[in-house]
């Protein structure tokens, strides 16, 4: 099946810092994008490198680009190349937490050669992301929480954790007309049926609080997070 | 207007049906794409291109050194040098900005992905070199010095059309390479990276000189039949060697491409196939040979050694 409407942006781009596009600049994208999801500082992270990572991690820069997007850094910022240094900078300020990182020996047969998980925790609340750099600085989240996903960070997206029932999807996509919120794809996953599932919704355009709220307020409803766009 | 190709046939048959500049139509289909204007695209484009500018000065400012030590500031080294075989000055300027850019990349500077990192200095390099050498002389830079072997002078946004149509070309041709085949070494081997990054620069540079649509993929396909077959076997598994002195060879590839294509010298196979070629030579290699550093340079006994060096540090 041949690729279409590749970007100019996908061939020129990412602006980001070297040497690699998948080994620094991919996992500096998954790890803000993290980040990002997570909100607040977290208290502690994990990061696992697996596959072609779990070997070349340290030579390609994974671990500064890890450390400097969990630190909220861009993937364009050239501070990134400063790595374990940032952390201490951050610890000084108050600001850091323990980050600990992990080459896996294991790859799973069906996780692209190329991925990385992250497991950031506070007191009372876990966020465990599993992604791929699938080349030339492109990522591809593929399981949040448990719940398969397949996002870009390309777009806006909202993940709505729910419990499994009839005509949640229905209600979330009035919600998001109604506020004249363009969906681009939707998705919808769950464990077993008429338990817990998890709807992953992209938008054209930032997502505003009062429409979380909106959301986030419907009875069947567990838990709303947002994903920004990279934007970049 | 219909923004949707998959081969260079059909991306010519819209242009020449419409008709319109290949660059303009790059520009409305990211617009259509993205649903931004024109102007915002051209903004994010110059924002891009001025990163490029900025790692080529640091790469020509001062000596890159990688914390491997493979990366050893040879674009310096090539500036100082009175460069007695290639006497052209764009010739010789493409060669060691193309290399500038490279380096910054692997010192863990800030570059763009072009099509990849370890590719990026190529288009680049090609292009700024071009502009310092030939655009200067119609006024286009007054900061240029275009004999001057020294640092490149700063040059911020926004750009001239005719600059931003360079990058917009040497993107069409990366478009078309990544929607034909790949652009990911692991999937490729370096074929995919710097060889489709000396075609993207041949379809950029054959635009500066002037060649019609057609004359420059003809150009991109000269450029990226002579990287059939590059493999990625990079020691250490570090993007630095073979591929940052790589991008200056491709940069050069790019330039007898386009000298070539000007002479009214065809490709023999057309860009389509050329690209077709490389999707199943890169298909058929090993993966030792796909960036996996198992094989090629990677096993010679000083790229192991080098290995085991960085291991040990």
């Amino acid at each position: 099946m041949p690729k279409d409407n590749v970007s100019v942006f996908d061939i020129l781009g990412p602006v980001m810092i070297g040497p690699s596009s998948s080994h620094t600049a991919g996992v500096a994208r998954i790890a803000f994008l993290a980040r990002r999801m997570f909100g607040a500082k977290p208290d502690r992270a994990i990061v696992r490198f697996y596959g072609s990572f779990s070997t070349t991690w340290k030579g390609h820069g994974s671990d500064k680009a890890a450390i400097a997007g969990l630190l909220g850094i861009s993937p364009e910022d050239e501070a990134l190349s400063r790595g374990a240094a940032l952390l201490a900078e951050a610890d000084a300020r108050g600001e850091g937490f323990p980050i600990q990182l992990v080459g896996e020996a294991g790859l799973h047969p069906s996780w692209h050669p190329n991925t990385v998980v992250f497991e950031l925790e506070s007191a009372g609340r876990t966020l465990r992301i599993r992604a791929a750099s699938v080349g030339g600085g492109s990522i591809r989240i593929e399981e949040i929480d448990g719940y398969r996903v397949n996002l870009s960070g390309e777009l806006d997206a909202l993940l709505v954790h729910h419990h499994d029932e009839i005509g949640v999807i229905a209600i979330v996509s009035h919600i998001l007309a109604a506020n004249r919120i363009n969906i681009a794809a939707t998705s919808s996953h769950r464990k077993e049926k008429g338990d817990e599932a998890m709807l992953v919704v992209e938008t054209d355009g930032a997502i505003p609080p009062s429409v979380l709220e909106q959301i986030q307020s419907l009875p069947p409803v567990y838990a709303v997070v947002r994903v920004p766009a990279l934007g970049i | 207007m219909k923004f949707r190709f998959l081969s260079f046939d059909e991306l010519a048959e819209i242009v020449e049906s419409e008709p319109i500049d290949a660059e303009s139509f790059a520009l409305k289909r990211e617009a259509f794409i993205s649903g931004k204007t024109e102007a915002g695209i051209e903004a994010e484009l110059d924002r891009r291109i001025a990163v490029t500018r900025k790692a080529l000065i640091r790469g020509l400012g001062e000596p890159q050194r990688s914390r491997s030590g493979l990366t050893d500031g040879a674009a310096v080294k090539l500036a100082a040098f009175p460069s007695p075989l290639v006497r052209d000055g764009l010739f010789a300027r493409a060669l060691r900005y193309s290399l500038a850019i490279n380096e910054v990349n692997a010192c863990g500077g800030k570059v763009v992905s072009f099509p990849t990192a370890g590719s990026s200095g190529i288009v680049p390099g090609s292009i700024w070199a071009w502009w310092d050498s030939r655009a200067s002389r119609a006024s286009r830079t007054p900061s240029a010095d275009p004999d001057a072997s020294g640092v490149p002078a700063a040059l911020d946004p926004p750009y001239d059309p005719l600059l931003r149509g360079a990058f917009l070309n040497a993107s069409l041709a990366g478009i078309l390479i990544a929607q034909g085949a790949t652009l990911a070494g692991s999937e490729g081997g370096c074929q995919a990276e710097c060889g489709a990054a000396g075609a993207m620069a041949a379809a950029a540079l054959g635009y500066l000189q002037g060649l019609p649509l057609r004359g420059r993929f003809d150009a991109a396909a000269l450029s990226l039949k002579n990287s059939l077959g590059l493999v990625c076997d990079p020691v250490a598994g570090l993007v630095e060697v073979p591929c940052v002195k790589r991008n200056a060879f491709v940069a050069a590839n790019a330039l007898v491409a386009v000298e070539l294509a000007m002479a009214g010298i065809r490709s023999a196979v057309p860009f389509d196939e050329v690209v077709s070629a490389m999707k199943s030579i890169g298909d058929s290699l090993p993966s030792s040979l796909r960036e996996s550093a198992e094989g090629g340079l990677a096993m010679t006994p000083t790229g192991l050694a080098c290995k085991r060096r960085l291991e040990e540090s």
